[in-house]
Parts: structure tokens; C-alpha cells; sequence
């Protein structure tokens, strides 16, 4: 492996098929290069991507990757992290992908605390089906499935995250490259599950939750100097729904990944070329 | 006297039945004898009836029949349940004591044994199905002695003290029917051998099969039958560097199981019919992205949640034919336990030799049934092992493109593409549900999927060709009568067959393990004057493939009473079928 690996070493000659002015190009920006911050490169780094706008992201990197089913994306980057532990595994996914077809799979994601990044492109708004309505959407959000608005909260993802034992939350905004790739780089490196919510702009079908819209009401918890250590601070943040946070807003220096517990450290794909040689003892224990 | 003796406890749920059953049958094998072990869960009546049946003989035993001899009653409804298999040889070891009443089959010898007053004099009332195995030993003329290993294997992490009291709780239930009874009539005297067995059951075969495979990973979300198989790798995979994760459902499993294939481990997820529907939605992705994986399926009676203790084998279509579009797949059925170890070891080769998806399909009857074999049935140096197309690092540089871009999707001659595991250097590639070309990447240029459709089908026909899909056969190679079956009912035909030759009737017997590919019975349907397909579903779904297959009508035994098929049953469903018209 390379050191001077270069984030651009990330991107495939695929062309993005994105919207102009997708905040996705600058969410894939970023994962690039906190994957390339943080001594990674393609040939050691396992991408998984789910379906949706954001699925189409394992096309538009370039590393060993896997663009799987809707909603299992966490479950694959799980099996090839416990597979590999050598292996530095990213997961990609949507609010669609990870909140709502996926939401089952987030909770025990989080919970189980593999040593993986997650990072969701959350535009609160399904754009590749063309615009309706998201587990993130506002209530009164007018789509064509939901001509009144959906009635009903928005899941907030990182108040289920808190709640399904998180280790590591975080939030940014596609558009702040620097804090972004910053954060992202922070999940990488955090011992265990690093989540990350990213605020997305969908340029096309989302016309509330936009790029003016964050500018102006994003709060930089680490400008506030917000201890993300501190828990009950964290959760002050995560259920105050009155502003947009970007930041890491909580981070458990204290998680033990569960390939540690568990005793993971062995890259399973090197076996030997017949049964173990102690093998026979199995049988006998049949007697 | 037969050859055989047919033996039983049942009593309620919680009452220790499986355990005392097993205790049994291990000491059964440790004195040389042979035996097949069965379990009963709730029948005909409600509740928590619950039974464990052992038939043993010097000689091979692969089946259950409808005829039992000892029969161990800790309830009344053990005697009801089973008094149609009461013959007069029969003898019922019951607690008269108890406050029931026992009500015994005319024909039966009842066995008055105050289980719990002698359990208590030993140290315990628990141990009173201990008591009762010593009496069992001494109606059988067996002695109680080979009772104690399975007694320190059961008790002796429980401490020394334990064991010494179960093994006096034996030695007073034989004492009590030594003195209390003449019982020589009955004329048991269970003969002995020097052969050493072991003792297992198909989904410890399947588990063990795995490990010596070299599968490194197993995820799976608990169902029965299934959840034995993880529970046997449990523990035992990680001796060897893997893991053994319980997913939050089986959309989760599969697809946990598809990222650690993915990262090169050998991999699995195990399953019953209700898992597959939800495996289903993952199953092409594996297809598609050729990635190696072995998906276990251990049938019980569907469709919904069924019979969920009940055996059937109603998913042989959708293995064979489920999920959207169509996808390649190999299918196997190992058809006996000894076969659910080698099937396993195969089914990890395909998987990974044509970077496919392998259906392993066993049946909760296979699960269940302990069986006695040789150890050297399982001879570990005899595995082998074949990864297929993994690329060393050095071998790279000729499957990438033009500009250095790695062709994970390369369409060979043989379909089989090179596969460069994570962490080997310019080897990183994607791979996705969705249509692709040789690089990974998605299209649906015409002339690209009909290249990748093709090239993955060929995968198949490479199989078809270059593997041995045979059939297992048995009884008289010249009759004019054939019986076609798969899976599990191997045994019961085995065993029937004599039953025939006993009537003068002979038949050949295919008993058939792989489903997809499957051997072509064109020319053996088309010879043969009868043709009968034997199988635990109620529509023939085998024999359907079979009618496809040679343009031939097939006769049907069909059974799906939720027990599997027992030896003199189908002795005379087969002799009733080969007097019945060919259908129209």
C-alpha cells in the first residue's frame, strides 16, 4: 500500500449522474478524502452502498465495493468487517436507505458497534424515485404522495442512534467541505460504529431544506465549544429541534468495537487446503 | 424376536425427555449397537406431549417403523399416544406411585416402577428418568454399566457427586425390576459389539461439515430446525478463527453473510422455509454480484408459520425456482446424515469454484434424528478442498483492462470470472445488483447483458459438465419397477426395500441429492414399467420436475401428515402404487 495516496485515487472514470448542484458530490468529496486523510487507500478500503441516490456512490468511488440490496447496506459492511478486520469498511446510504426501508438494520447497527463508518445522505426527500416523501421529510412537506404533507414526525436519526447506544454521532452539511471531510475523518477513526448524518441538499424536489436554508440556521457545535464526551449535553442537542447542528456531537472514548469483545482479528479468507488438522477431534466428540 | 428394538420415553415438555432419551441412545452406541433416534413434539392432542424414540440393532437401522417395545410413561397420555404400536411383547415402565392411573393396552406388560421414591433415594427425585433407564436395562438384558460414560458426559460438568447418584438411581430402577419381576418372556436380551460409534444428528453433520470446509463465518437468526447448526458452530468455529454472529433477522443474515463472502471468508446462513422467503430478496444480489455463498435450508411444514416442529419438504420450488428474474443456483439435498457432512463440504466448493449461491436443503426430520456411525464415515483427510479463482496478487495484472481497471466480471470461456479478495493491490472493483459490464459497473447496453446473462448461465453448464451430479442407487438394478426420491427418505426406502424383497416384490431405487443440476433420468423413467416419485409434500413438487424433465408421467407417494415417511409404511404405499394405473 502506498502512502501518498491522494483522494482522487478514490474516484472511478464513471461520470456522476447526480443533478447539478446535488449535495452528494460534495458528501463523496469528502468520504474520499477523509478515506485518504486517514491512511487508507482503494485496495484496502471496502465501500458499501445501498440503493437510492446515494447507492450510486459505490460507482462513482473507486475501491472494492459491494452496491447491494435496499436497506441491508450496514448488514454487508458488517460481514466483511468481522471477515476482515485488515479492511477499512465505509457504508453509504440515503434517509430512504438507512430510516426507512433500513431503520430495523440501523438500530442493531449501532448497537452491535462494528468498527465501520456510516455516513447518510439525508436530503429529506426520495429524488431518485422523484420526489416524495422521506422518514426525514418535515410534516407539512408537500410531495406527490403526500399532497398535505405526511402528517406525522420526522424520524430524528441521531436521537435513535443515542437511543440504541451510540458511540459516535455526528452530524455535517455536504456544502462545508472542510468540516465535513473533518468529521467523516472522525468516524473513520473512532473505535467502533461512526455515524454520520449529512445534510444533503436535493436540488431538484426539495425546495425548503435547501443550501440557503442550512447556511442560515447551521450551529458548529465545536465552535460552541460543545463537549461531545459529555452525554447529557449530546442529547441536549439531539432532541432540540429547534436549530441544525453540524459537529460531532457525541463520541464514547470509552467503546470497545465489537471485534475487539469478540475477539476478531483474523482475516478469515486465508484458510488451508483441507480440513483442519485437528479436525477428527470433532467427530470423536460425537462418541 | 426381530433384529430390532423400538424404545421410548415421552412424557411432558420440561420433563428432561431429549436429554434422558439421548442418554440412551449414547449408552446404546457405546456397547457397539446401532440406532436411530426420533422425536415426537405435540400430536393429536393439545398440549406438551413430547417423546423420544430410539430403534437399535446390531445391524444398520435408517428408519422408524410402527412397531414399539419399551415404551418409558411418565404420563397417561404417552401410553394413548402411543398404544397403536403396543404389540404383546410390549412392555410400559410407569410410576405407579404417581397420582394418574395408569390405563394399560391389554396386550402390554405394565412395569410398575416407583421412579420417584427410588430418584429420592438415590439423592433427587429429578433423576427419576434415570431410574427408569436402569429399568429399561434390565427388561432389555442390558447392562447398566454402559449407562455411566453418557451419565458423566451429561452430568460431570454438574460434579462428581451427581454422576455417583445418577449412576445408583440406575442400578436401584434395575435392582427394583430384578426383584419385583420375571420378565424373560418377553425374551430381550440386547446383544453387544465391539464396534465404536458416534452419535449425531444432520444439522451437527451440517456443522461440522462446515468447519471442516474451512467456512469462517456463519450468521443466522434462530428458527427451528435451523437453529442447531449455529448453535453447533457456536463456540466451536471461532477454534478457528471465525465467527458466529445472530443477526436481527434473516435479511440481516444473508446479507451479513454475503459481506463476509464478499471479504473472502468461506460463508453460510442457515435457515428453515420462512427464512428463505425473506433471504429471497438477497438471493439474486448474491447471483448477480457472484459472490460464493452456502444458504442452508432445513425444511419444516409450510406454507406460513406451518407446523413449525412438523417435517415436509414443500420448498423444493422456490429453492428451485424463487426470487425475481432469473438466477443461477446449485440446489442440494443431502439425502442421510454421513451425506448432509459431504454435501456440505461440496456445497462450499461450487459455491466458491462458480462464484454462485448453493441451496444445502436438509428437513427438520434430518435435524432431529440422531443416528450411529463409524467415525472414519466422516474422515477428515478425505476433504478437499477447491477455491476456485481467487488471484494472487501476482496474477492481476492480466485481468485488468486497457487502463489498469480490474475485470472482476470477466465473461471467460467457462463463465467463471477471476475474483481478487480485498486487499490484494489493483484489484479493487465494484459489484452490484444491478446490470453490469466486465468492470462491475452498471449498464444496460443490449449487447452487455446478453454477454453477462450468458456468461453467468455458463457458469452452469461449466458445472453441468465438468461436475458428477449423480444419483445414489439401491435394491435391484434389473427391476422393472422404479422409485425416485430426494433428500431424507433415503433411509426408509433403504429399509423398505427388504420389506419388499420379504414379499417378493423388487424395485430400483434412485434416491437423488442434487436438484439443480440434477442427473437425467430420461433413459432410467422411460425403461422402467412403474415409476413411482416418493416424496413429504402434498402436491409431488419432485415428481413434477421429473414429468419436465423426460416428458414421462410419474406415479406419487405423497405424505404430509407432518412425519416423515417410516419403512414398513412405505413398504406397502409402494406395493399398493405398483397395482395402480399409470395417470393419463
Amino acid at each position: 500500500m502506498s502512502s501518498d495516496v491522494r483522494f482522487t485515487d478514490f474516484k472511478s472514470d464513471k461520470q456522476p449522474t447526480w443533478c447539478p448542484g446535488c449535495g452528494d458530490f460534495g458528501t463523496m468529496n469528502g468520504m474520499m478524502k477523509a478515506l485518504a486523510n486517514t491512511g487508507n487507500d482503494p485496495d484496502n478500503t471496502f465501500v458499501v452502498a445501498g440503493i437510492g441516490c446515494s447507492g450510486k456512490i459505490g460507482t462513482y468511488m473507486h475501491s472494492y465495493a459491494l452496491h447491494g440490496v435496499h436497506g441491508r447496506a450496514l448488514p454487508v459492511g458488517a460481514g466483511v468487517k468481522m471477515a476482515r478486520p485488515d479492511i477499512e469498511v465505509m457504508v453509504a446510504g440515503g434517509d430512504g436507505d438507512g430510516y426507512s426501508i433500513g431503520s430495523g438494520h440501523f438500530i442493531h447497527a449501532v448497537r452491535r458497534n462494528v468498527d465501520m463508518s456510516y455516513v447518510v445522505m439525508d436530503n429529506r426527500i426520495y429524488g431518485l424515485t422523484k420526489g416524495q416523501a422521506s422518514p426525514t421529510s418535515r410534516s407539512d412537506f408537500e410531495t406527490s404522495t403526500t399532497p398535505e404533507g405526511p402528517k406525522q414526525p420526522p424520524v430524528n436519526p441521531l436521537a435513535l442512534a443515542l437511543a440504541s447506544g451510540a458511540t459516535f454521532i455526528a452530524q455535517s452539511f455536504a456544502s462545508d467541505a472542510m468540516r465535513h471531510t473533518e468529521i467523516v475523518e472522525a468516524a473513520i477513526e473512532h473505535d467502533g460504529f461512526g455515524f454520520v448524518n449529512v445534510f444533503s441538499p436535493c436540488v431538484t424536489f426539495n425546495d425548503v431544506d435547501t443550501y440557503d436554508y442550512f447556511r442560515d440556521t447551521l450551529v458548529d457545535l465545536q465552535e460552541e465549544g460543545h463537549d461531545p464526551n459529555d452525554y447529557d449535553d449530546a442529547k441536549d442537542v439531539i432532541l432540540d429541534s429547534d436549530k441544525e447542528y453540524q459537529g460531532v456531537i457525541y463520541q464514547d472514548d470509552e467503546s470497545v468495537p465489537y471485534g475487539q469483545h469478540q475477539n476478531l482479528g483474523a482475516n478469515m479468507s486465508e484458510i488451508p487446503d483441507g480440513a483442519p488438522e485437528d479436525a477428527m477431534d470433532l467427530v470423536r466428540e460425537f462418541y | 424376536m426381530p433384529a430390532d428394538l423400538n424404545w421410548a420415553i415421552g412424557g411432558e415438555a420440561g420433563d428432561g425427555i431429549d436429554s434422558t432419551g439421548k442418554i440412551f441412545a449414547q449408552a446404546l452406541a457405546r456397547a457397539g449397537r446401532q440406532v436411530f433416534t426420533s422425536k415426537d413434539f405435540a400430536s393429536r392432542i393439545r398440549g406438551g406431549y413430547t417423546a423420544y424414540k430410539i430403534r437399535t440393532s446390531v445391524e444398520d437401522v435408517q428408519s422408524v417403523v410402527d412397531r414399539l417395545d419399551i415404551l418409558v410413561a411418565l404420563t397417561q397420555r404417552t401410553i394413548d399416544e402411543n398404544v397403536d404400536e403396543m404389540h404383546d411383547g410390549s412392555a410400559i415402565i410407569y410410576d405407579g406411585e404417581r397420582s394418574w392411573d395408569a390405563e394399560l393396552p391389554d396386550e402390554a406388560t405394565g412395569v410398575d416402577v416407583p421412579l420417584k421414591s427410588l430418584a429420592e433415594e438415590a439423592g433427587g427425585a429429578i433423576m427419576r428418568n434415570v431410574v427408569a433407564l436402569g429399568a429399561a436395562c434390565e427388561i432389555t438384558g442390558f447392562d447398566v454399566a454402559y449407562l455411566d460414560e453418557a451419565l458423566e458426559k451429561r452430568f460431570g460438568g454438574k460434579g462428581s457427586q451427581i454422576v455417583e447418584n445418577n449412576k445408583e438411581a440406575a442400578r436401584l430402577g434395575r435392582d427394583h425390576v430384578r426383584e419385583e419381576y420375571d420378565l424373560d418372556h418377553l425374551g430381550y436380551d440386547l446383544e453387544t459389539t465391539d464396534e465404536d460409534y458416534v452419535l449425531l444428528n444432520g444439522n451437527e453433520a451440517i456443522g461440522m461439515g462446515a468447519i471442516a470446509a474451512g467456512c469462517r463465518f456463519y450468521a443466522g437468526y434462530p428458527i427451528t430446525p435451523a437453529t442447531s447448526i449455529m448453535e453447533y458452530l457456536t463456540g466451536r468455529v471461532d477454534d478457528y478463527g471465525g465467527h458466529v454472529v445472530q443477526a436481527e433477522d434473516e435479511l440481516s443474515a444473508i446479507n451479513m453473510a454475503l459481506g463476509a463472502a464478499r471479504g473472502g471468508a468461506r460463508s453460510m446462513t442457515a435457515t428453515s422455509g420462512a427464512g428463505i422467503d425473506l433471504m429471497t430478496e438477497t438471493f439474486g444480489l448474491v447471483a448477480t454480484s457472484e459472490t460464493p455463498l452456502v444458504i442452508a435450508d432445513v425444511q419444516r411444514s409450510g406454507p406460513s408459520t406451518g407446523m413449525p416442529t412438523k417435517q415436509e419438504q414443500g420448498d423444493l420450488n422456490m429453492l428451485l425456482y424463487g426470487g425475481h428474474g432469473e438466477v443461477p443456483r446449485f440446489v442440494v439435498a443431502p439425502t442421510s446424515i454421513t451425506e448432509c457432512f459431504w454435501k456440505t463440504i461440496e456445497a462450499f466448493n461450487l459455491a466458491e469454484k462458480y462464484q454462485t449461491p448453493v441451496f444445502l436443503v436438509s428437513d427438520l426430520a434430518t435435524s432431529v434424528t440422531e443416528q450411529t456411525f463409524p467415525p472414519e464415515a466422516f474422515e477428515m483427510d478425505d476433504v478437499e478442498i477447491d477455491r476456485g479463482k481467487i488471484v494472487a496478487e501476482d496474477d492481476v495484472e492480466e485481468w485488468l483492462d486497457e487502463e489498469g481497471r480490474f475485470r472482476a466480471h470477466a465473461a471467460t470461456d467457462d463463465g467463471v470470472s477471476p475474483r481478487a479478495l480485498p486487499g490484494t493491490l489493483d484489484g479493487a472493483h465494484m459489484s452490484t445488483g444491478l446490470e453490469h459490464d466486465e468492470l462491475g459497473r452498471r449498464t444496460e447496453d443490449t449487447d452487455v447483458r446478453v454477454q453477462q446473462v450468458d456468461k453467468r448461465n455458463r457458469k452452469v453448464e461449466t458445472a453441468k459438465a465438468e461436475e458428477d451430479w449423480d444419483y445414489r442407487e439401491f435394491g435391484d438394478p434389473d427391476a422393472d419397477d422404479l422409485v425416485i426420491s430426494w433428500g431424507s427418505n433415503e433411509g426408509a426406502l433403504i429399509e423398505a426395500l427388504d420389506l419388499l424383497e420379504e414379499r417378493d416384490i423388487s424395485v430400483r431405487v434412485l434416491s437423488v441429492p442434487y436438484l439443480f443440476p440434477r442427473p437425467d433420468l430420461t433413459e432410467d423413467v422411460e425403461a422402467a414399467d412403474n415409476v413411482i416419485v416418493v416424496e413429504c409434500n402434498a402436491t409431488g413438487q419432485f415428481a413434477d420436475v421429473i414429468e419436465h424433465d423426460t416428458l414421462t408421467r410419474v406415479k406419487r407417494i405423497n405424505k404430509y401428515t407432518g412425519i416423515r415417511f417410516k419403512a414398513d409404511e412405505l413398504a406397502d404405499d409402494i406395493e399398493a402404487e405398483l397395482s395402480t394405473e399409470v395417470p393419463a
